[in-house]
């Protein structure tokens, strides 16, 4: 099990840069995410980590040993692929012994690590069929099995649940928390689920564009978040951004005459950001926001509501299903400062 | 790393390369030092300078010119025959083909005959006493042509060539029909298009990749002819059979005329690639 | 909407009895007796005998049919199995590292379209000063030069076809280039090869010209040794001893033709897309 750190990782195809000057340290023991947007360059910096891809600049360590010039086979990781990729030609047992095979590990000692996988797996009675006869549950945890049998100094998983049916991904993700915390393995995980992202990680990795946006743990990232981007990426639905501005200690809305108090550092104030939760639907007269419903989506539990206020924009809110109102209503919407994130002009967190 | 790659490549790449050095690569060299000398057999290994002059026997040898213009329509007449039949077959029989797949091996029969065997087994159908074909002829019209003769040979030859290689051309075709997407065929029929306009408009132009494709090599196959209509009747009347392939082996083997036949083959050569240039750069503009 | 076949089975059955009529002859006529073939030249036999293929089967002066047909198989085995051991290596690094693909390609695929008389008479004569003519081991380099493009195309688009995690996998599971080739990307390549065999043995056996330039006695193949028995017999040709000859002849290569004709059906697409 290792440390893995990545200096100043560049990676370019062409004239395109798709990683810029990455950073970043990853504890031993870890369960880091990598999320973002299709396109933001996660998948390539895992397979900058695995070897797969080979780096423009900068260094990649893993557990001390600089790693960036090595092939694949010699960084000691295990992948657990999006496709699964597992060996058509192998039954069960020789997918997961390949590794120990190509290792040339004492067949006796092979036996027992696929034994052991295989009940950690629950994969015993399928240890001689093919993949072919596997359904994709059972295929997932048989490249998970593979992944765990070499004792890897870390694991890598490329978005592995996403050809799953919602239920299995829900029960697979829980399995891979599991697994984590008795193996007390470093791994890294690619998703572009926000939900995979909060549930699994101990540290998540936000990209967007071959750059980090934030690096943090799902409630630093979801309660204060660096930047509107990535305020923006996490929680649904998206949280709303209103235009506002700070002016002699006071936040002025458009449109509103509330006027509500700035904290001190908020003077270069360009954008509030507000989730839906945090935004309470009143009276049309009694909030400091006013304007017209104009989508109303019953979830059973709670009541979505995305309501119209001309000049501060389209705000999403919740409010409790018995409420029962309906496009066309006009609603206040009422939120206290201490709620709100400040952003500067470009987007960057103040305060 | 990037040297490790290239030890590997080179390892990889070792084998067929060397392969094509030694069978192909040598004899290219050979054929370019005999092609520009005098030699015949008795004098291999001391070929003697001479210039063009083997072009130039080539090129004023009107033998030489029949076989190209035979080979030329040989190679033309039979490609367009067989990927006709062959496109036909295909659309007709695509729906039986679907349900009984066996009914295809009985159509590759006589592709998988060696073309020689096939020109034997059709001296053998076209013998005057002993071929049923003339037999049946007479039986039936109390005539028989000559299939061999000097006003039918050509003819003859293009039927023979045509039948077994038709199924090839029948092959790429029902493949290539077999492929069109089923709701594309569902999509025009709601549409209320009928069977012949579905073909001309849909079918037709979806396969016009492969019709190209088989002509091409169905083409090139019929220009190098040797097989069969050296088993079935050699040179011809007055070497009127003569294709290429024939006049080279016959300047060769039969002639003892080295040079010339080496400068025909280069000939050949430069004509066929010509010729291949041509037809991908042609295909090339057609599938984008 | 069932299409009606009935008008379908009858295309077929015309289609199928003229285009193999030779086939069909040929096979009629193996079993007359000599006297009635001489009687007879319908496609219905009165007496059918198996005298021909007893004449054939016997070592004769005029035809050993079993040194034919060894020859055959010896060459056509080296001209099958050579391309594909020359072709594999190669088809993977063209494939996955863009190796050789500008120039070695194009090449190798073009050498399908050319006239093999351009090849027969440099190669004559490099076999001559080799000693190679009339050898089986000649022959069979000559015939997996023929078969060398067709295995170049089948396996590059074989190896194209496995998705690429399957290889990343292989590496990050510690496997170098060799175990990665023959461990994961040879099995998973093996449809792929036994068209390619099916497909190279057929034609190297059904090759006829190499055969007739390149050998005199020792190594003569059995579709030039059929002519032979054509050419020798003079004016009058034994109808019936010939066609079993000929039947003799065709069968190898139209057995495995028909056992495996869902290959061939197969590697002529494939051979013929990227044409």
């Amino acid at each position: 099990m290792a440390e893995i750190r990545i200096e100043n990782l560049n990676k370019s195809f062409g004239a395109v840069s798709v990683i810029k000057d990455v950073s970043l340290t990853i504890p031993d023991g870890d369960f880091c995410v990598f999320v973002g947007p299709s396109g933001c360059g996660k998948s390539t910096l895992l397979r900058l980590i695995a070897g797969l891809e080979s780096a423009t600049s900068g260094r990649i360590v893993i557990d001390g040993r600089d790693v960036t010039a090595l092939e694949p086979y010699d960084r000691h990781l295990s992948m657990v692929f999006q496709s699964y990729a597992l060996y058509p030609h192998m039954t069960v047992k020789e997918n997961i012994a390949f590794a120990l095979r190509t290792a040339k590990t004492p067949e006796a000692a092979i036996a027992e690590k696929v034994a052991k996988a295989a009940r950690i797996l629950r994969l015993e009675s399928y240890l001689d069929r093919k993949p072919g006869a596997l359904s994709g549950g059972q295929r997932q945890r048989v490249a998970i099995g593979r992944a765990i049998v070499r004792e890897p100094k870390a694991f890598l998983f490329d978005e592995p649940l996403s050809n799953l049916d919602a239920a299995l991904r829900a029960d697979t993700r829980v399995e891979i928390a599991s697994l984590h915390k008795s193996l007390a393995a470093t791994m890294i995980y690619v998703t572009h689920d926000q939900i995979e992202a909060m549930t699994l990680a101990d540290r998540i990795v936000v990209l967007n564009e071959g750059q980090i946006m934030q690096v943090g743990t799902p409630r630093e990232l979801y309660e204060r978040p660096a930047n509107v981007f990535v305020a923006q990426f996490l929680g649904s639905p998206k949280m709303n951004i209103l235009p506002a501005r700070a002016a002699e200690g006071m936040i002025v809305l458009p449109g509103s005459s509330s006027r509500l108090a700035a904290p001190a550092g908020w003077g270069g104030l360009v954008a509030a950001g507000l989730r839906a939760e945090d935004c309470t639907v009143t009276g049309p007269d009694n909030g400091v926001l006013s304007g017209i419903v104009v989508v109303s989506e019953y979830h059973g539990a709670a009541q979505q509501l995305l309501v119209d206020t001309d000049a501060c924009g389209r705000i999403s809110a919740f409010t409790t299903a018995d409420r029962d109102l309906r496009v066309g209503d006009r609603v206040g919407l009422d939120f206290a400062t201490e709620k709100l994130h400040p952003f500067d002009g470009g987007g960057v967190r103040l305060a | 790393m990037k040297q490790e790659r290239s030890v590997e490549n080179a390892v990889l790449a070792g084998p067929i390369v060397l392969f094509l050095l030694a069978i192909l690569g040598f004899p290219t060299l050979l054929s370019l030092v005999y092609g520009f000398s005098e030699t015949t057999f008795q004098t291999l290994t001391t070929p003697e300078f001479s210039g063009l002059k083997n072009f130039r026997d080539v090129t004023a040898d009107p033998t030489f010119w029949q076989a190209a213009w035979f080979s030329l329509r040989f190679g033309a007449i039979t490609a367009v025959l067989q990927c006709a039949l062959g496109l036909a077959l295909a659309v007709y029989l695509a729906p039986l083909v679907r349900r009984h797949g066996w009914t295809v091996a009985i159509l590759i029969i006589p592709m998988i005959v060696a073309p020689a065997m096939m020109g034997l087994m059709y001296r053998l159908v076209l013998h005057e006493f002993a071929g049923p074909l003339p037999h049946y002829m007479y039986s039936w019209f109390g005539w028989s042509p000559s299939f061999l003769g000097p006003a039918n040979v050509f003819k003859t030859l293009v039927v023979a060539e045509t039948l077994q290689w038709t199924p090839f051309a029948f092959l790429l075709f029902l493949t290539a029909f077999q492929s069109i997407p089923d709701d594309l065929r569902e999509a025009a029929a709601v549409d209320g298009t009928r069977p012949w306009r579905l073909f001309w408009k849909i079918e037709l132009p979806l396969m016009m990749p492969t019709v190209f494709v088989a002509l091409f090599i169905r083409f090139i196959d019929g220009f190098r002819v040797f097989d069969n209509i050296y088993t079935l009747v050699g040179a011809g009347p007055g070497g009127s059979t003569t294709s290429m392939s024939i006049y080279i082996y016959e300047t060769f083997l039969r002639r003892g005329e080295i040079g010339k036949a080496m400068a025909a083959a280069i000939l050949l050569f430069v004509s066929a690639f010509v010729i291949l240039a041509l037809a991908q750069r042609l295909m090339r503009r057609r599938t984008p | 909407m069932k299409p009606r076949l009935t008008l379908r089975w009858i295309v077929f059955a015309i289609a199928a009895f003229v285009m193999n009529f030779p086939v069909l002859a040929t096979l009629v006529t193996a079993f007359k007796s000599s006297g009635e073939v001489s009687r007879n030249p319908s496609l219905w036999i009165e007496a059918p005998t198996l005298e021909n293929f007893a004449t054939v089967l016997t070592i004769s002066d005029r035809l050993n049919v079993y040194h034919y047909l060894w020859n055959s198989l010896a060459a056509a085995l080296i001209g099958s199995v050579l391309p594909m051991i020359v072709a594999f290596p190669m088809a993977w690094a063209m494939v996955r590292r863009g190796y050789g693909r500008a120039i070695l390609f194009p090449l190798v695929v073009n050498l399908r379209a050319l006239p093999l008389i351009i090849f027969a008479i440099p190669l004559y004569m490099m076999y001559a000063t080799l000693g190679l003519l009339d050898t089986r081991l000649g022959l069979g380099l000559l015939l997996a030069i023929v078969n060398l493009p067709l295995a170049l195309m089948l396996l590059v688009n074989a190896v194209a076809e496995i998705p690429v995690e399957l290889e990343e996998a292989a590496h990050m599971d510690g496997a170098r280039l060799p175990r990665l080739l023959f461990k994961v990307v040879l099995p998973l390549c093996r449809p792929a090869l036994i068209t390619t065999f099916v497909f190279g043995f057929i034609t190297a056996w059904n090759e006829f010209l190499f055969g007739l330039m390149l050998t005199t006695r020792e190594a003569v193949p059995m579709t030039v040794g059929a002519s032979f028995f054509f050419a020798t017999s003079g004016g009058g040709v034994q109808w019936g001893t010939a066609s079993a000859v000929m039947v003799v002849a065709a069968l190898p290569p139209l057995l495995l033709g028909l056992i495996m004709y869902r290959r061939i059906t197969g590697s002529m697409v494939a051979g013929a897309v990227k044409g």
